[in-house]
């Protein structure tokens, strides 16, 4: 009977190379990336650059944060590009071509959002089709719908309408505040970030409803038997992952000034690169807010580099992918 | 009794022989030199209770596993089996209890009739489906199956898939075939109809080991018997000749008692009844209750929907009648609800539906219990951990660390995990399925005291298992479950061990069991 206890107290003495490299491999890497760009590139530390690159993480992490709700669920969500695509098209309409304020503009992206989230849902928790495959759909519709309300083209300020005039409504600064603007020096976006980065991981951690979405994830039947809501907290992934694609999109489009097209394509490998990087972070083993933000971070980092080094950006899709399979083995390793 | 196995000539060597057979795994002595003789054209029985070593000898003889000690010969030629593969080629067929996993699912009859040879195929590239679609049509004909071959297995019933395994056993050209609890999941005209089919390829000089706790159906298809314990076999004969009490007696062995303690007191009333219950998956009805502070079981023999029942009376699967909780009716749709009326199950795959494997001892017993330690949403962790101390303790969870994930527990203490969670809720009906699967001895003495001082405070209790032995150690009553329905409510002090098994095994309710009974039960054992 006293053998699991010596067992498991040696290997807390003795952690082996792999081990250390599963927990901290990330930060060390995060390391070595900058450190490399930092001595190769001269314009890497500067104030700009670091801001940019935070600026561009902070769109991939609240992306990401969605991802990461629906794999604690043991879910999948493709559709969180897409999403933003239209979240980044819904703002652009209601300000340029609807002439709404501040308000109406950030909730109809949201309602919208949230509205995915449902249907992501409805198809996955009620009808229970497979949800790479569901959201699969999801995705290429969505996609479509924002493509075919543009019909293919962007909303940008004083643009021409089909009926001779130009457009009645602008990009307001409140609007652009979001994606541009500072608070003591700080990026409004990044502040966005982390408060959500903040908040999301308490509530995993230290709420009720956290640690019922981990149980649900982590065994469904337990779960169920156990007396959880099961399908009410899967649904609240799928809709949580929505919001979060659809504040992304709102950051993207205030970040950029205009609705550009299917501009959220990209943020869904990112996102899950940086959610699968995150299962490793100080050897969590399963999807975290925390990790999820430092695998941001790092394809961040990377990519910023990458762009000053003068890769061109379909070949950064190549490290992208080798990253995301790098990510999905260590977390195949702790697995065993 | 029979012609001797080892040294005789050829003339009697015809059938199947497994000589002196032993077999060891570890420390452990499964066969103790098991000798199976099988005459061609007959329908031998193998018997024995859980872990008497039915199953290794039967993977011996499929080429699973190769023997330490003893020889298979097949008229007269001896074999040397070192894959399934040679056994299937000296003739030997298996029909698994699992029929599913002898099958793919997407692809038709014929084409898993055909997949052994289209697998071997080397030379051959090209396959005729026509000529693969005749042959199958022709098997399918000789094990009295009227489908089409170009049915897909998934369309196809329980019993269909197993004549459809029969079929692609005989394709092997298969003269000894083992049917490993092949009634478990049939219903009694199918049973028949399987009965039908092995006679008539009986006549057509085709053996069968026919391996089932079902003693009735022993006592009609088959013509000889063996009967292992513990690795030994203790009798091998004609059928006709055996009832079903030598059988059982045989095979049990030693003579168990009825429940040799002080009788427990409970209360009058019935904390929990359930009325004209459907389960939807065993589609029988049952009726059941229990009193406050009673411990009833419920016996049954693997496969006679004990689990199907459990999930109906928390609601976890379809199912639909009344509830009746302190004379409080209810109709549950979810275990949810079924919860917080307060059931609990503590399910029989521990791992797979009663624990978070990758999560701490502590937020799996405090699992139920996070209303109250919640305050506005937020999860007091002192409290918590106090919560989950008071209960490792008492439980004497080991180790008695708190962090430790349960993944890392033995299978006792997962147990109490499992247990753990209900134990500080408002749960007043305990339904245990199979709790002492998997775990050690003193594991068990440990779960049976939770289970007793749970009674003790009044729960009412239903233990469900295939281990009669632990009813008559813990029950107050007794149900009897055979193919999905409740047939008999007993006082456990009025049952023996062998009657259970005669109930449990479709022997008939009258008075046949009695010669079980108490007083002349000492005097038969000795005989």
């Amino acid at each position: 009977m006293a053998q699991p206890a010596v067992s498991v107290a040696k290997k807390k003495q003795a952690p082996s190379l792999l081990e250390f490299l599963y927990k901290h491999g990330t930060l060390l890497a995060i390391l070595v990336v900058i450190a490399y760009f930092g001595i190769t590139q001269d314009r890497f530390f500067t104030y700009e650059n670091f801001s940019d690159i935070l600026r561009s993480i902070s769109i991939v992490t609240l992306v990401a944060i969605g991802i990461t709700f629906s794999l604690i669920v043991d879910g999948f969500d493709l559709s969180v590009g897409s999403t933003v695509s239209l979240a980044t098209i819904a703002s652009a309409a209601a300000l340029v071509l609807y002439r709404q304020e501040i308000l109406v503009t950030l909730l109809v992206p949201l309602l919208l959002g949230i509205a995915v989230g449902l249907l992501n849902s409805l198809l996955i928790v009620k009808l229970k089709l497979p949800d790479l495959l569901a959201t699969l759909a999801t995705m290429y519709a969505i996609n479509g719908v924002q493509l075919t309300y543009t019909k293919g083209f962007s909303i940008y300020n004083d643009m021409p309408l089909p009926d001779g005039g130009t457009a009645p409504g602008k990009f307001i600064p409140s609007f652009l505040f979001i994606g541009q603007g500072e608070v003591f020096g700080i990026p409004f976006s990044v502040l966005l970030m982390l408060i959500i980065v903040i908040a999301s991981h308490l509530f995993l951690t230290y709420t009720k409803p956290g640690r019922l979405f981990y149980m649900t994830g982590e065994n469904l039947e337990a779960a169920r038997l156990s007396g959880i809501p099961v399908n009410r907290y899967r649904t609240y992934a799928y809709v949580i992952s929505g919001f979060f694609a659809a504040l992304g999109g709102i950051v993207l489009a205030s970040r950029i000034g205009t609705g550009q097209v299917s501009a959220g394509a990209s943020f869904l490998m990112d996102g899950v690169a940086a959610a699968y990087i995150g299962f490793s972070v100080f050897g969590a083993g399963k999807p975290n807010v925390i990790g999820t933000l430092f695998g941001s971070i790092l394809m961040g980092v990377l990519l910023n580099g990458l762009t000053m080094m003068n890769v061109p950006y379909y070949a950064q899709d190549i490290i992208k992918g080798v990253i995301l399979v790098g990510a999905l083995a260590l977390s195949h390793i702790q697995k065993k | 009794m029979d012609e001797n196995a080892g040294s005789t000539g050829e003339e009697q060597m015809s059938g199947l022989y497994m000589n002196h057979i032993y077999k060891s795994f570890g420390t452990i002595n499964v066969l103790n030199g098991v000798s199976l003789h099988v005459q061609p054209g007959e329908v031998h029985a193998l018997l024995g209770m859980n872990g008497a070593g039915k199953s290794t000898l039967m993977k011996i003889l499929a080429g699973d596993l190769s023997p330490d000690q003893g020889t298979i010969t097949i008229d007269g030629k001896e074999q040397q089996f070192s894959s399934p593969a040679d056994a299937k080629k000296a003739g030997i067929g298996l029909v698994v209890q699992e029929v599913d996993t002898a099958l793919f699912p997407a692809l038709t009859v014929y084409e898993n009739i055909a997949a052994d040879e289209i697998a071997k195929t080397k030379q051959k590239p090209l396959l005729s489906w026509k000529q693969q679609k005749e042959r199958a049509a022709e098997l399918l004909r000789r094990v009295g199956l009227s489908i089409s071959p170009a049915k897909l297995i998934r369309e196809c019933s329980l019993h269909e898939k197993q004549l459809i395994v029969l079929a692609k056993v005989l394709s092997s050209s298969a003269r000894y075939i083992i049917l490993d609890e092949p009634t478990a999941a049939l219903s009694e005209t199918e049973t028949k109809r399987l009965f039908t089919i092995i006679n008539e390829l009986k006549a057509q000089g085709v053996s069968f080991i026919y391996i089932s706790h079902k003693l009735k159906e022993i006592k009609e298809i088959c013509d000889r018997v063996t009967i292992l314990r513990d690795g030994n076999v203790v009798h091998h004969g004609d059928v006709a000749s055996l009832s079903l009490e030598e059988m059982i007696r045989y095979m049990v062995g030693r003579s168990y008692t009825t429940a040799q303690r002080e009788t427990r007191t409970y209360g009058d009333d019935r904390l929990f009844e359930v009325k004209q219950l459907h389960i939807a998956k065993t589609n029988t009805t049952v009726d059941l209750y229990v009193h406050k502070g009673e411990i009833v079981g419920i016996a049954g023999l693997v496969g006679a929907g004990k689990t199907e029942l459990a999930e109906s009376l928390i609601a976890s699967s379809k199912t639909t009648g009344e509830w009746w909780i302190d004379g409080k009716r209810y109709a549950f749709a979810s275990p949810k609800e079924a919860i917080a009326a307060g059931i609990c199950l503590i399910p029989e795959e521990r791992r797979k539906q009663g624990l978070f494997l990758q999560e701490p001892v502590r937020t799996n017993l405090t699992v139920r219990l996070l209303s109250s330690l919640t305050k506005w949403l937020w999860v007091r962790q002192k409290k918590e951990t106090s919560v989950a101390k008071q209960l490792v303790d008492s439980l004497q969870i080991h180790p008695p660390f708190l962090s430790t994930s349960v993944r890392q527990l033995s299978g006792g203490n997962q147990q109490k995990v499992v247990i753990g969670k209900w134990l500080k809720t408002d749960a007043r009906i305990f339904i245990f399925d199979e709790p002492t699967k998997g775990i050690d001895i003193n594991a068990k003495q440990e779960v049976f005291s939770i289970i007793r001082s749970l009674a003790d405070e009044g729960k009412a209790i239903l233990y469900l298992t295939s281990e009669f032995q632990e009813l008559l150690d813990i029950a107050d009553t007794i149900y009897i479950m055979v193919d999905g329905k409740l047939i008999k409510r007993v006082p456990a002090h009025d049952i023996t061990y062998e009657q259970l098994i005669y109930y449990c095994s479709g022997g008939e309710m009258d008075g046949t069991a009695s010669r079980f009974g108490r007083q002349e039960k000492a005097s038969a054992i000795s005989s």
